[in-house]
């Protein structure tokens, strides 16, 4: 084999792979980073926030609602979920000293009870929605799944609408001024409770998102957000908690490394590298690629 | 001078007397009855209050969250496991546990330790994902299916000998070893060393000022955190006859902070009641569903947010009055969140 084809057959593809592989944990990731940077919580139950959205669009595609409905109409759904579980059990210990703990703890009581919620609704075996847009095509002489490069796309759009609206709307600079000082930004009129329980349903809502277009490639079950769940805490980890282009930039450069370095690697040590990755990042920059939102 | 810290370690000394009463309590009674199921289901239930007691004293002395304590624990286990294969030694293999756990935890202390919060937790969580990932793919530790067959010891104790495959007496070894390392831990807490780990979860910022180093402190408290669940798992493949990579996953160190929460975080023998109270539970509800998990995660949630010392909060002051002398039983303890919450917290 030559080194055309080795990079026509084995790189292309893998880098490929690799990049809808990093849309996906970026879109999880999105949601966590943005509940992180505002409100400072680690949401332990993300991952299961995922799964729900993912088994909403299920249960309302086993009612006939086309799935371009249920791209808008699942995070939707999602938002007022988002809402309750901040007014509920957010907002209580929000003031206390070690709300960081307290806050991550309360999260992970919700992930272990969504999950067992969930198999109980739906049972614990793994399904698998029909792909919405099947086929491949052909790019380059490289075959690739229609659906994935509707993925890459649609992610692009996603981040790109998202990060509108946080750096050049309204909305977005309250939520920025409420994530760089509360107060302040209480005083000048922004009504910053709400703006924490908007931004904690927004950020539920785009992992519900996440579970609606990832399923038809990742499979339902009701452990499905382990699966993304530590490769997204590194997303936000080696981004910096709360950068948008953070999160962006590190999902793809660490999906990447993972795709790249299982060439040459037995997959099992390609977790290893990536967490190496991040511990890497930890040592030489802290604060992450890009630091807070609202911070610069 | 007895202070209000040495007065609530006096009530959970107390408390864990109890604990060994009642469990000597339950020796007595299964061995008369010839019970097995209950006295290892006792005897499990001590081995992860041996984990959950490394999370408390982490989280309850030093206030780092660790959500992969079980890493150490399940390091700890295969160690034994391996060693109990070519040699069955108990002693061997416990303390080829304890070294390998604190070498192992040298490096993962280096690299938890850079960071602190929040950071801690995650680092400690990936840890644990990725060393359980790398166990559950290796073939020569067992893969997924772990290692089965490590052959039933017998312990020498001295002039005497028990067989780990003796319920009464495998239980009455693990109850000596986890009450010895909860001795050991308060007695560390004890220590000047204890005081400076008390005054870091109070206040970080201010202990380098009084000329001690912050990460010292944290390292050691990391190792001795470490080595207590390293010793603990190392008593699991003993009562199982096997190791699986269950063991260090998320699960495990989840459960362990479950324990730790409902029991009452900064208590030491909360942990050991939380873990106790977990087993309960779950065998008690686990008999008729199997979504036990929508209760513990409900009672977990309500402990959180309701009651921040967990069941031995409600306990220990009654102990405390009990005990105390006269000059300190007349005045009402302050409260000690009191000035803390006043100070703003940074975002």
């Amino acid at each position: 084999m030559n080194a055309l084809d080795y990079l026509q057959f084995v790189l292309a593809p893998q880098v490929v792979n690799g990049l809808a592989l990093g849309v996906a944990v970026v879109l999880v990731a999105l949601g966590l980073t943005i509940i992180f940077g505002l409100l400072d919580v680690i949401n332990m139950s993300h991952g299961e926030f995922y799964a729900v959205g993912a088994y909403l669009a299920l249960a309302l595609g086993a009612a006939h609602i086309d799935f371009w409905l249920l791209i808008v109409l699942v995070p939707v759904l999602m938002l007022p979920l988002g809402m309750v579980t901040e007014r509920l059990l957010i907002r209580p210990v929000f003031n206390t000293k070690d709300r960081h703990v307290t806050t991550l703890l309360v999260t992970f009581g919700l992930a272990l009870i969504a999950e067992d919620v969930l198999k109980l609704i739906f049972g614990p075996n793994t399904q698998r929605p029909p792909t919405p847009i099947p086929g491949a095509s052909e790019i380059f002489g490289i075959i690739l799944p229609n659906y994935r490069l509707f993925l890459i796309a649609i992610g692009a759009v996603i981040v790109a609408g998202v990060a509108f609206v946080v750096y050049r709307t309204r909305l977005g600079a309250m939520v920025r001024a409420a994530a760089y000082d509360r107060n302040m930004a209480a005083s000048l009129g922004v009504p910053v409770s709400l703006v924490y329980s908007g931004t904690f349903a927004f950020g539920v809502a785009l992992a519900g998102l996440a579970g609606v277009l990832l399923a038809p490639i990742y499979s339902i079950f009701p452990t499905m957000g382990r699966d993304f769940i530590l490769l997204a805490f590194t997303v936000v980890i080696v981004g910096g908690m709360g950068s948008i282009w953070g999160a962006v930039v590190a999902g793809l450069l660490l999906t990447q490394v993972q795709a790249l370095a299982s060439l040459v690697i037995s997959p099992v040590w390609t977790d290893p590298i990536v967490f190496g990755t991040m511990v890497a990042f930890l040592v030489f920059r802290p604060q992450g690629l890009f630091g807070r939102l609202g911070h610069a | 001078m007895l202070d209000r810290l040495t007065l609530s370690m006096r009530a959970s000394h107390v408390l864990a007397a109890l604990l060994v009463v009642a469990a000597l309590v339950l020796a007595v009674v299964g061995s008369a009855i010839g019970d097995t199921f209950y006295l290892r289901l006792a005897t499990e239930a001590l081995i992860f209050a041996g984990l959950a007691l490394s999370v408390d004293l982490l989280l309850g002395y030093s206030g780092a969250l660790s959500l992969g304590q079980a890493l150490y624990f399940g390091i700890g286990a295969y160690t034994s496991a391996l060693v109990l294969m070519k040699v069955p030694s108990f002693w061997l293999a416990m303390g080829a546990a304890a070294g390998m756990t604190f070498v192992c935890a040298i490096i993962g202390g280096l690299i938890a330790n850079r960071v602190r919060g929040v950071y801690f937790a995650l680092i400690t969580f990936g840890l644990a994902q990725v060393v359980a990932k790398v166990v559950y793919n290796i073939r020569d530790l067992g893969a997924s299916d772990g290692m089965i067959g490590i052959p039933v010891i017998d312990i020498g104790i001295g002039p005497f000998s028990v067989s780990a495959g003796n319920p009464v007496g495998f239980f009455l070894v693990v109850l000596v070893i986890i009450m010895a390392l909860y001795a050991a831990t308060a007695y560390l807490l004890d220590t000047p060393f204890g005081r400076v780990l008390t005054a870091l979860k109070a206040n970080e910022k201010r202990v380098p000022f009084l000329g001690y180093s912050v990460w010292r402190a944290r390292m050691v408290c990391y190792l001795a955190a470490a080595l207590i669940a390293g010793l603990s798992g190392a008593l699991y493949p003993m009562l199982r006859g096997f190791v699986s990579p269950e063991l260090m996953f998320f699960m495990t160190s989840g459960n362990a902070v479950i324990s730790v929460i409902l029991g009452g975080v900064g208590t030491l023998v909360g942990a050991l009641y939380g873990s106790v109270f977990l087993v309960i539970i779950k065998s008690v509800i686990g008999s008729w569903t199997d979504h036990y998990l929508i209760i513990i995660g409900l009672l977990f949630m309500a402990g959180v947010l309701f009651m921040p010392k967990g069941l031995i909060g409600f306990v220990r002051p009654h102990v405390e009055r009990m005990i105390a002398p006269r000059h300190l039983r007349e005045t009402r303890a302050p409260e000690q969140d009191a000035p803390l919450k006043a100070e703003e917290v940074k975002p």
